[in-house]
């Protein structure tokens, strides 16, 4: 009888704990976007001022098919056929590239940054392998898409994307041909169609300028971004968007734009970017002007400081007088009392961190594995973009603005780090909560790229000035709450960023757009 | 005392599977009206670890080091069941580098242990237990953070044959473990090869087997134990970088336990050491207990 029972005791615990499990769902949940007719269609975006195209004539787009012609007539019923059989996965495609192609392609951008942002592993005999592009999935993986490599990566992104569909807006109008739900009402297309004309697809034009792009910074990934290029394109079949013409125009058009700006990217001195050997010259500087103790690697083996030469790369919205006359000055001595203050208020919070501390410096550490602070901006910008429901043409014009800013503002940065050889507080005794960086402390990156974002963002969006601000500001505090900057450096480095921003809010106020 | 909780830190690399340090995973059990209350300290060390599979040492971490202080009273409601809860106080540091250890109140467990079948020397039981994060601990700041900050459910099912005459025994167990998802003070983070742009993580759900030899005599037991402890799905730890809670853990541990308990007082002891891995630290392991006994008269 008691044997019993125990038995029936023990047939029920099972019972119970495999109902409880089936009851426990682990799901995510993750932002789910839709697709949207864009406010305004922009339909003068053709006269947009450009970033390296000098007109959007710059490449030739032939005249389509008339939508009267046995051609047009033969794609269309192509389309009908299409839509009659789509499989689910092909319905998943439109919708997620529904979300937007400017969007989708930057957040894939943002995806490799984070992919690829991992410092390579010393050696046996004490070395750090460079990583090469000629084998960029050997170990270590090219690029080590650290926080300057990623802020170049999706300015030249936005910028090919914006150039591509200033020109395909100004082809659009002159050709004026509509998308094949208003020339075929037994078409239904499956996204929001606008007034905007389809030829050349603003989808092939930003699908395939991204993917050039994207293949250049990230070489490893050129089977990854041929099939997303290859499911964009098809998806606007699917969709019932656009005709086989449309995306054929639009793709030679991409790939001919991010061809002349890949031309700027080569040439733009990031390949001298990682040059070891000025350090020596920088060190000596720093100490002529006072500075009693250098910056020196905290890690073992001592690994190089990143990107040392990065200050010298070219820059997008000011020339490199200005990049000079913006650098901050110097920050305190280290015997100074200012300083000692800044110091003594990390060793407090090396004590006692608070929860909500900690809880700041993690949100926004955005360190290694992550899309890095200036990925983290971009997604702000494009989230903000799509809930404003932009035209891609004015969403892509929002990130190359930010985009342009945040790669400035990581060049003016990297050029006051080595130029001030600043040491980090982990050179006096402090830990760090987030990981530290390796290379000067002064001025605080994080800081100097809120700071951008914020000043272009707040003018783009002027609703939102002060919640981009505010995190700014949160941003550039996380790093003293994370124990790797002192006071000064977040300070100095916001008010650098909102200068450096202040540039390409100029920029935008006269770019035609009369945004 | 008769029912212990051993095996604190499995010790797999990685605080997270401190987690789990409270796991009842013996055939004894405390009488009716028996309460037990453990204090136990362990500590758990490596200096090196699998970075997926590569086995390696990190410089800029030198020796990483957990260390628990935790309470455990264990109750027996009748001689077949029992019920053991534990409440853990962790703190973490390394030898080299600049990661700031942690610390703080862990995860509060419970127990309900059940001798299912008896027959002879036979017997079968049935553990369910489960725990709750208590602290509001950093979980994702590995491998410095004091645990997951998940919550879990484990059903474990347990054999044993105890030799009567000469107290040698047998224990072998197997075990599901369900953990919930964890939060993170970020809202993106990288896993399985792509960003997830959610605080949500999801943390793999694990399985344990084990097998244990020794003698139990009035006052005193030794035994050896071998144990193996794996997530059931995750991923690994990116090339150079560091672990995250979405890690697919795996660790093969040995050791030895002993007890020392002539009347109300006693104290036990554990090693272990973790032999093979996955995505883990390669700890080295050690326990120590005071434990106290009080009957409660009826």
């Amino acid at each position: 009888m008691k044997k019993q029972s125990h038995f029936i005791a023990f047939c029920a615990i099972i019972i119970a704990l495999s109902a409880g499990l089936n009851s426990c769902s682990k799901t995510i949940d993750e932002p789910q976007l839709s697709a949207y007719a864009p406010t305004s269609v922009d339909e003068k975006a053709g006269t947009w001022k450009t970033y390296v195209l000098t007109a959007p004539t710059d490449v030739t787009v032939a005249a389509p098919a008339a939508i009267s012609s046995a051609d047009y007539l033969a794609e269309v019923a192509s389309l009908k056929q299409k839509a009659a059989s789509l499989s689910s996965a092909q319905q998943d495609a439109v919708t997620y590239w529904g979300a937007g192609a400017v969007f989708r392609w930057n957040e894939i951008a943002r995806e490799l940054s984070a992919r690829y942002n991992i410092p390579p592993a010393s050696t046996p005999d004490g070395k750090y392998p460079v990583p090469d592009a000629a084998n960029p999935l050997a170990d270590p993986k090219f690029p080590f898409s650290n926080p300057p490599y990623t802020a170049r990566a999706l300015a030249y992104l936005s910028v090919a994307q914006y150039d591509a569909l200033v020109s395909a807006w100004h082809y659009k109008y002159l050709y004026n041909r509509v998308a094949p739900g208003k020339t075929d009402a037994t078409i239904k297309p499956l996204l929001p169609v606008s007034s905007l004309p389809s030829y050349p697809s603003e989808d092939a034009v930003v699908a395939a300028a991204s993917a050039v792009i994207l293949k250049a910074m990230f070489p490893g990934e050129v089977a990854y971004l041929d099939a997303k290029l290859a499911e964009h394109r098809d998806s606007r079949l699917w969709a019932g968007m656009n005709v086989e013409s449309d995306l054929t125009a639009g793709v030679a058009l991409g790939n001919a734009v991010a061809a002349k700006v890949m031309a700027r990217a080569k040439v733009d001195g990031m390949s001298a970017a990682n040059n070891q050997t000025v350090t020596a010259g920088m060190i000596q500087g720093a100490k002529e002007r006072g500075l009693a103790d250098v910056w020196v690697s905290q890690e073992t083996p001592a690994r190089p400081p990143m990107l040392p030469n990065y200050g010298a790369v070219q820059t997008w919205n000011f020339d490199k007088t200005t990049l000079i006359k913006l650098r901050p000055g110097p920050p305190p001595a280290l015997n100074s009392p200012e300083f000692t203050t800044a110091l003594d208020e990390l060793k407090q919070i090396n004590k006692s961190q608070t929860r909500d501390q900690a809880r700041i410096a993690n949100y926004w550490s955005d360190g290694a594995g992550s899309y890095t602070p200036p990925g983290h901006w971009h997604r702000t910008a494009a989230n903000a973009a799509h809930d404003a429901q932009y035209s891609e043409v004015r969403m892509a014009r929002t990130l190359a603005l930010l985009g342009t800013a945040e790669m400035d503002a990581a060049i003016a940065c990297w050029d006051a780090k080595y130029y001030y050889y600043y040491p980090r507080p982990q050179q006096f005794g402090v830990k760090t909560s987030v990981g530290l960086p390796n290379f000067p402390s002064y001025a605080s990156g994080h800081s100097t790229f809120s700071g951008a974002a914020a000043t272009v963002l707040s003018s783009i969006f002027p609703d939102k000035a002060k919640d981009f601000d505010d995190e700014a500001n949160e941003a550039s505090t996380s790093r003293i709450y994370g124990l790797i900057h002192y006071r000064f450096d977040s300070a100095t480095g916001l008010v650098h960023g909102n200068n450096i921003g202040s540039y390409a809010v100029t920029r935008a106020k006269a770019d035609g757009s009369g945004l | 005392m008769k029912a212990i909780l051993k095996q604190l830190h499995i010790a797999l690399l990685l605080a997270p599977f401190a987690a789990q340090a409270q796991m009842p995973n013996d055939a004894i059990y405390m009488g009716k009206n028996q309460l037990c209350v453990a204090g136990m300290y362990s500590h758990s060390s490596w200096n090196q670890y699998w970075e997926n599979t590569l086995k390696r040492e990190n410089f800029n971490i030198g020796t990483q080091t957990t260390q628990s202080a935790m309470i455990m009273p264990a109750f027996g409601i009748s001689k077949r069941v029992n019920v053991i809860m534990s409440l853990p106080y962790v703190w973490t540091s390394t030898s080299a580098g600049n990661l700031m250890g942690q610390k703080g109140i862990q995860d509060v467990s419970a127990w309900l242990k059940v001798k299912a079948l008896i027959v002879g020397g036979f017997s079968l039981h049935a553990i369910v237990g489960g725990s709750i994060p208590v602290g509001d601990y950093v979980p994702d700041f590995m491998p410095m953070s004091i645990g997951m900050q998940c919550r879990t459910a484990t059903g474990r099912l347990m054999a044993n044959y105890k030799h009567p005459k000469t107290g040698l025994y047998l224990t072998a167990y197997g075990s599901y473990g369900w953990r919930s998802n964890a939060k993170s003070d970020r809202d993106a983070y990288q896993a399985d090869d792509r960003v997830y742009n959610t605080n949500q993580i999801r943390v793999p759900n694990t399985y344990d087997a084990a097998v244990r030899l020794g003698i139990l005599r009035r006052g005193w037991q030794t035994e050896v134990w071998a144990e193996r402890v794996a997530c059931l799905n995750g991923d690994n730890i990116r090339r150079n970088d560091m672990p995250f809670l979405t890690n697919n853990m795996q660790a093969t541990s040995v050791g030895w336990y002993g007890k020392f308990q002539p009347h109300t007082i006693g104290v036990n002891a554990r090693v272990g050491y973790v032999v093979d891995g996955l995505n883990v630290g390669q700890s080295t392991s050690y326990t120590v207990g005071v434990l106290y006994q009080i009957s409660f008269k009826k």
